[in-house]
């Protein structure tokens, strides 16, 4: 894929990094205590003595849970590492549209003069080869004039 | 009754039989980069020509500080988040326009390489013309030698 789609892959892959970070952590976040005054939630205490398969898997979550900012992040961070370098791979050598434009015309010039020689040669070439044809006819036709019918 | 629906095909070579250049399908121009005012700030300079690996990094730092901008006002002031999404959607309709704005110096740079190649190409055939003819010119010339000598 060419320098500027890939540019514009990572573009839109550090959007989807962006927007599925923001909604992971929405969605999965646990809640906080707003303030002193509130009891403990009961509902920890009561999960605990519930089947033991599903609180694993929950606990798991909400135990891995602060992992995943820093995940995401990093996520991120490298996503954007990975655009700056695309970015320096950019082969921006030309500087300004004139000095392409006036490479290209020079280049047009150069590619019809070399063009006419190539013309020139080919039909040069052409006419060699039908002298060599006919040159060879000839011969041909004196050999076989030359032998005898018996 | 039958009514008479005409395709689009239909449509456009309706008159060709009286006018051939009728049918041109070349009407569109190629205006794509059409105007940031459509809506989005421009959030780089544009004034005479850009430094386009300098303004995506920039452009690149700035959206970094606006995610994190967006996960501060979320944490502390959660219903301002409109007009950070606000600033981050302008960023990156900044950094596609950047991008789209490359095509055509992509489509130069692509035109002046391949016509590089083809006087590269064009020089090889002349040179091949050259050793070709020469060599017939050689041969024919040993022949007739060798024939004068009988």
């Amino acid at each position: 894929m060419d320098i500027i789609s890939q540019l514009q892959e990572q573009v839109n892959s550090i959007a989807a990094i962006t927007f599925n970070a923001f909604g992971t952590l929405q969605r999965d976040a646990p809640p906080v205590q707003l303030s002193p005054n509130y009891p403990e939630p009961p509902a920890a205490a009561a999960a605990a003595t519930t089947t033991t398969t599903t609180t694993a898997t929950d606990g798991d979550a909400t135990a891995a849970f602060p992992e995943q900012p820093k995940q995401l992040s990093a996520d991120l961070v490298k996503a954007a590492k990975q655009f700056d370098a695309l970015v320096a791979a950019l082969p921006l050598s030309e500087g300004g549209e004139e000095a392409q434009l006036k490479r290209i015309a020079e280049l047009q010039v150069e590619n019809d003069l070399i063009g006419q020689e190539l013309q020139k040669q080919l039909e040069a070439a052409e006419k060699e080869l039908k002298q060599v044809q006919e040159l060879f006819g000839q011969a041909a036709d004196n050999c076989l004039n030359m032998k005898k019918p018996e | 009754m039958w009514v008479k629906k005409m395709s689009p095909l239909v449509i456009l070579y309706k008159d060709y039989s009286e006018n051939p250049n009728s049918a041109l399908s070349n009407f569109t121009e190629d205006v794509l980069p059409s105007l940031e005012e459509q809506g989005v700030p421009q959030l780089y300079p544009n004034d005479s020509i850009v430094d386009y690996k300098k303004e995506l990094r920039s452009l690149n730092r700035e959206l970094q500080l606006h995610i994190l901008e967006l996960a501060d006002v979320l944490v502390e002031r959660p219903s301002q988040y409109a007009k950070r999404i606000g600033d981050i959607s302008s960023v990156f309709k900044n950094l596609h326009h950047l991008l789209n704005s490359l095509r055509p110096h992509q489509a130069r740079a692509t035109l002046i390489h391949i016509v590089e190649l083809q006087i590269q190409q064009r020089k090889q055939a002349v040179e091949d013309f050259k050793r070709r003819r020469e060599e017939v010119q050689r041969l024919l010339k040993d022949a007739f030698i060798t024939l004068d000598g009988q």
